[in-house]
């Protein structure tokens, strides 16, 4: 059997490396917008080109105290941490009820709670925008907060349900047998062990918020862009080359949560299975 | 008792989401609906959706969207396939590293992809800088505000909703039946075209169709990098909510593109391979 293997084993064929020829070309071309964007940060304002050809952080300290751009950077954390907030303190408990319930209208339930994902995002926002139009709450923070939750809600829900399914109910039914209540049952038995989903799919909604820019676009008002929206209006009208700085930053900040998150999610998926 | 199956007062559980959902997303949901068959001074109107259906560039802006939306999907699916494929040949180990060149984009802002965009593709961008090194080229192409800026940059967004898909529908297939194939005397391209292939049809179908589906509702890319030609539904939304604050129109629109999407996820979620896209929800 080895021998046969052996002799029919991987060979490098002329399709075999174009495969791979075209494989590469596609790496390089998804990669290529961040590469391009990490070394023309550090240019100077003169020049919008790729590659530059001086090194200075002087875009940095342009993004850091000129043009409002700080406003922006912490509104969206300020919108970010809140709908983030918003989204776990809801869904967490809405997998919860999700996967350890038996009730009348579960499924109904289930396509609700998951249903902003399968709706166009443009009509989503459009919704909101007429909402909260009407209500004279457009352009809050409160608004943006409300409507990132809606957009995170739904992907923090499936993340923590798949998380569930790797708790065993056994120990649930343990503390049951035990006397606990079932508030007491979700606090102290099933949250702690859901910790790693829970924080895997609150970076991921942090990010997904902070990087939103439809919603955003709509419900902002001109003293409160965030900074996708302001970013969006300086590609539009002007190509600012602190773009560069900030398109930098916005890469790091993705790279780092992406690293963590996906760590979570791999520890959420390895344990607790007895 | 506590079973399996769980219990029925984990309905409180749910409740506070619910409530959340209907009042920030239900509600806005009908309102749209409603505010499409309602005039400005608050009557029953179908105005909107006869206006949409008469109007020349309503009409040319739904065929630009199912145009663009469709060879956006088959650029992405082109491009896509040899990464899924490459991806699953690799060792477990390698593939992880290499899977990080498809996740951190899928993980970047996708204004930080246009702003490169606009950098590369320019007038005096990189590509043609690159092109005008080469002898009897004095102008190279133009590729922003165009169809072709539109195209790169929705492939681009749209590549990794691509290799997910097809990755893992190359990875349920055995190997042995490969290696059987190839014990019995069969090249490498017949392989492919007998067997790998066709077990990867349900991947490439869940995949085209989602990227499908998303680039029906897409604002951002055609806003930054098409021109006036290039105006898809979103930015007809955008346009007649913000500039002539034709808000009966604007629903309108929305409606269209909405149950547009829903009939499309509807057969999405019909197709074997489609379900796991849609989320582990159901």
């Amino acid at each position: 059997m080895a021998a046969i293997e052996r002799a029919v084993g991987p060979e490098r064929t002329a399709s075999s490396i174009f495969v791979s020829a075209m494989a590469w070309l596609g790496y390089f071309f998804l990669i290529m917008p961040s590469l391009i964007v990490l070394p023309m940060s550090f240019g100077n304002k003169f020049e919008m080109m790729f590659p530059p050809t001086s090194f200075s952080t002087y875009l940095f300290e342009q993004f850091l105290f000129e043009e409002n751009w700080m406003d922006a950077t912490v509104l969206s954390f300020r919108v970010a941490i809140g709908s983030t907030l918003l989204a776990l303190s809801l869904g967490v408990p809405a997998a919860y009820g999700l996967v350890r319930g038996n009730y009348w209208g579960k499924k109904l339930v289930a396509m609700i709670l998951i249903s902003p994902i399968l709706v166009p995002v443009i009509v989503i926002a459009l919704g909101l925008y007429l909402y909260f139009t009407s209500v004279g709450l457009r352009g809050s923070e409160f608004a943006l907060i409300v409507g990132h939750a809606v957009y995170t809600g739904p992907f923090v829900i499936v993340t923590c349900m798949a998380g569930m399914r790797h708790i065993d109910v056994n120990l649930e039914v343990a503390a049951r047998i035990m006397g606990a209540g079932a508030l007491q049952i979700f606090w102290k038995v099933t949250l702690p062990l859901l910790r790693p989903a829970m924080l895997a799919s609150g970076l991921f909604a942090f990010l997904m918020s902070f990087d939103e820019i439809v919603i955003s676009y709509f419900l902002s008002a001109i003293g409160s862009m965030t900074l996708p929206v302001k970013m969006f209006s300086s590609i539009q009208w002007e190509i600012s080359p602190v773009l560069a700085a900030v398109s930098t930053l916005l890469t790091l900040l993705s790279l780092v949560i992406c690293l963590i998150g996906a760590s979570f999610q791999k520890k959420s998926q390895d344990s607790y299975r007895p | 008792m506590h079973d399996a199956r769980g219990t029925r007062q984990a309905i409180n559980f749910v409740l506070p989401a619910l409530v959340f959902m209907a009042i920030a997303f239900l509600y806005p949901l009908a309102g749209v609906l409603g505010q499409s068959v309602t005039a400005a001074d608050g009557a029953l109107t179908f105005a909107g959706f006869v206006k949409l259906g008469s109007s020349r560039l309503s009409r040319l802006v739904l065929l630009n969207t199912l145009e663009i939306s469709f060879m956006a999907t088959l650029f992405t699916l082109v491009l896509a396939y040899p990464i899924a494929y490459h991806l699953a040949k690799q060792p477990p180990r390698r593939r992880t590293l290499l899977l990080i060149l498809v996740l951190l984009p899928f993980w970047t802002s996708i204004l930080v992809k246009s702003f490169a965009f606009t950098v590369v593709l320019g007038e005096k961008g990189t590509v043609n800088s690159i092109i005008t090194l080469l002898p009897g080229i004095e102008h190279g192409p133009t590729m922003l505000f165009n169809r072709t800026g539109v195209m790169i940059g929705l492939t681009h967004y749209f590549i990794p909703f691509m290799v997910f898909p097809i990755l893992s529908s190359l990875l349920a297939q055995s190997p042995d039946l490969a290696k059987a194939a190839q014990i019995m005397g069969s090249g490498s391209l017949r392989i492919f075209a007998r067997i790998t292939l066709p077990l990867s049809m349900p991947g490439v179908m869940a995949g085209s169709l989602l990227t499908f589906i998303l680039s029906l509702g897409f604002f951002i890319t055609p806003a930054l990098l098409g021109g006036p030609k290039d105006l898809m539904l979103a930015n007809l939304v955008d346009f007649y909510t913000r500039e002539t604050l034709n808000w009966t129109l604007a629903s309108a629109i929305s409606v269209v593109l909405l149950v547009l999407s829903l009939l499309l996820i509807f057969l999405l979620s019909r197709i074997p391979g489609g379900r796991t896209v849609l989320g582990e929800a159901n």
